[in-house]
């Protein structure tokens, strides 16, 4: 269980990424927020894991606070699967899984990549669940198209067993056929383990089909919160006549997005 | 940011700048002015012009008009033929034994014995190696490479914790960085030859002074360039890691090194090549190898012995930029 209380947050140039935000996450739910580049979407994700720091108020994870010191214990429970995969492109398919699993392994064993047998096993049964073979488990990751590398992500995602998956626009960079299968993956294998997933969308369509609960954001703040069939047009439009005014008086994405834009290009 | 009362002008009106503007030429000319102070000064002039001298003697037929061509002509004329060979005078001909020959040597009761100039000054009883004297220069080239290679090691092994300690976003703190990044930047400005003279006040003339001297000062290279690249890695993979909560050392070794890898390949590469010239001037200063062999002829005008050294190190450099550029492919396999 996910719970957000009154939490803020300004970054330092000024733009307010998430405002009063007081929000509940039941554990197992399938909980997609939907809105436009600059909503504050990622920054909610973000929140949870502490990648993001609260201005004011407070998260919850579990019932720990989410606070530098509690890092260590949460982190390895919590999951992220980002818009551009983020793998090590210059890395093997299996490296990529097993770098999920570090938290877990010693720093000793982590240099020397000795990684006990099972757990590679559990690589290779999660990269079979993705759809990926064994002919993909020594190539590298950069031969992969994008589908195949967010599979690869989703796989190195459930490596550690999490009880949350952060997903930030999972699917942004892909055509719309593929992400209906990550999607869709993403949803069959958190319901398979009980997962709870919390998964940044744009695309309203995909986000009534996959959704358990849906959440519209608009200028940092929650103008939706309920089931798929509740979300209507008007509300849609509501949702993203908010984003525009946003993108016109920011001029670009705010720094979280940024951040991902450069990280990309370097790529 | 919202300016909406202004209108907008149209893009016939836009300003547009000239490609080379009164400023460009100004510090053209300025430059122009700086760098002809500095040629005088650097006799940057004068060399040119003896060279122009030079060139015209030859066209002409009369080098020996020319300092420049003379000395030229002198260092060529003695350059060639290379001496490959070698000769050990014999002492007591009646002891002479011809069993105990080694493999294709063989006895020259007139070896000419020749001065500076070329000229046959005496003849001598002696046995001599055909090969003798370019199997001798591998031997010290050999030489020279370990102490290469061992300068290298040395440098990677010095530049790790640098690199580690001078990359932001991995230093503990501003107080580390700044030490790593002074300590890089000092390594850097001491040159090895100095740094050579200093070691074998310590540790006396040899090798080890040459391989401390070449490890000190190119890890101040490495160390930055490591640094560097690991600034400049790809953040998106690293944030990736760093969320699940795996620490800072395993989010660099898997993360961050398997995309610098192929770069950190290419400079230890070059630092090897480079450090095997660079062992080459340090024998002049007694750190041994082929630079030792290299300033002795050298200082007896034996050009013939000098050109075979140069060559073989030509060769040598040559051979291992080959073999360095194969196992990089082979380890970066694209």
């Amino acid at each position: 269980m996910i719970r957000f209380k009154a939490a803020r947050k300004r970054f330092a140039d000024g733009t307010v990424a998430v405002d009063d935000l007081t929000l509940e996450i039941p554990a197992g739910q399938f909980c997609v927020f939907l809105g436009a580049s600059g909503a504050g979407k990622s920054s909610v994700l973000k929140l949870v894991n502490g990648m993001v720091q609260p201005t004011s108020g407070r998260v919850e994870f579990d019932g720990i606070e989410v606070v530098p010191r509690t890092y260590r214990e949460i982190r390895p429970r919590i999951a992220m699967v980002h818009q551009q995969f983020n793998l090590v492109l210059r890395s093997t398919i299996l490296r990529n899984v097993l770098a999920g699993a570090l938290p877990g392994t010693s720093t000793t064993a982590a240099m020397l990549s000795l990684f006990p047998a099972e757990l590679q096993q559990k690589a290779c049964r999660l990269l079979e669940r993705v759809g990926l073979s064994e002919k993909h488990l020594y190539r590298r990751a950069a031969h992969l198209s994008g589908g195949q590398q967010q599979r690869v992500a989703i796989a190195r995602a459930f490596i550690l067993d999490p009880t949350l998956v952060l997903a930030d626009e999972p699917v942004a960079s892909l055509d719309p056929e593929i992400s209906r299968g990550i999607l869709q993956l993403l949803r069959d294998a958190s319901r398979e383990s009980g997962t709870t997933v919390m998964c940044s969308l744009h695309q309203p369509d995909l986000a009534r089909e996959f959704a358990d609960r849906i959440v519209g954001l608009a200028r940092g703040k929650v103008i939706f919160d309920g089931l798929p069939d509740q979300l209507d047009e008007e509300m849609i439009g509501r949702i993203y006549a908010g984003a525009r005014a946003a993108r016109e008086t920011a001029e670009d994405d705010g720094p979280v997005a940024l951040g991902a834009l450069t990280a990309s290009e370097a790529v | 940011m919202n300016n909406d009362t202004t209108t907008p002008k149209p893009a016939a009106e836009w300003q547009l700048r000239s490609v080379y503007s009164t400023r460009l030429f100004a510090l053209l000319a300025v430059g122009a002015v700086l760098l002809a102070i500095s040629a005088h000064r650097s006799e940057v002039d004068k060399g040119l012009a003896d060279s122009g001298r030079a060139i015209v003697a030859v066209v002409r037929g009369k080098p020996e008009s020319s300092r420049v061509a003379r000395g030229w002509l002198r260092f060529l004329s003695h350059a060639f033929p290379l001496v490959i060979a070698s000769y050990e005078p014999i002492e007591n001909p009646e002891e002479f034994d011809p069993d105990t020959l080694p493999a294709f040597a063989y006895r020259d009761t007139k070896y000419p014995i020749k001065d500076t100039m070329g000229d046959v000054v005496r003849y001598v009883d002696a046995v001599v190696k055909p090969i003798g004297y370019l199997t001798y220069v591998g031997g010290l080239l050999v030489q020279t490479i370990e102490i290469a290679i061992w300068g290298t090691i040395l440098s990677v092994l010095i530049s790790i914790p640098l690199a580690y300690f001078g990359a932001a976003g991995y230093t503990p703190n501003k107080f580390s960085y700044n030490v790593a990044r002074a300590i890089c930047n000092m390594n850097r400005a001491i040159p090895e030859l100095i740094a050579a003279l200093v070691f074998a006040v310590a540790y006396g003339q040899g090798a080890w002074a040459g391989i401390l001297a070449l490890g000190v000062h190119t890890s101040g290279f490495l160390g930055k360039f490591f640094a560097d690249d690991i600034e400049n890695a790809a953040k998106g993979p690293q944030e990736a890691l760093a969320s699940t909560g795996a620490n800072k050392l395993k989010v660099l070794r898997y993360a961050v090194l398997p995309q610098v890898m192929p770069q950190f390949l290419a400079y230890g590469q070059y630092i090897l090549e480079r450090n095997v010239r660079s062992a080459t001037v340090l024998g002049i200063v007694g750190a041994g190898g082929i630079g030792v062999e290299l300033n002795e002829r050298w200082k007896q005008f034996d050009y013939g012995h000098v050109s075979t050294i140069l060559l073989a190190i030509f060769i040598t450099v040559f051979i291992l930029e080959q073999i360095a550029q194969r196992v990089r492919a082979r380890l970066i396999g694209e």
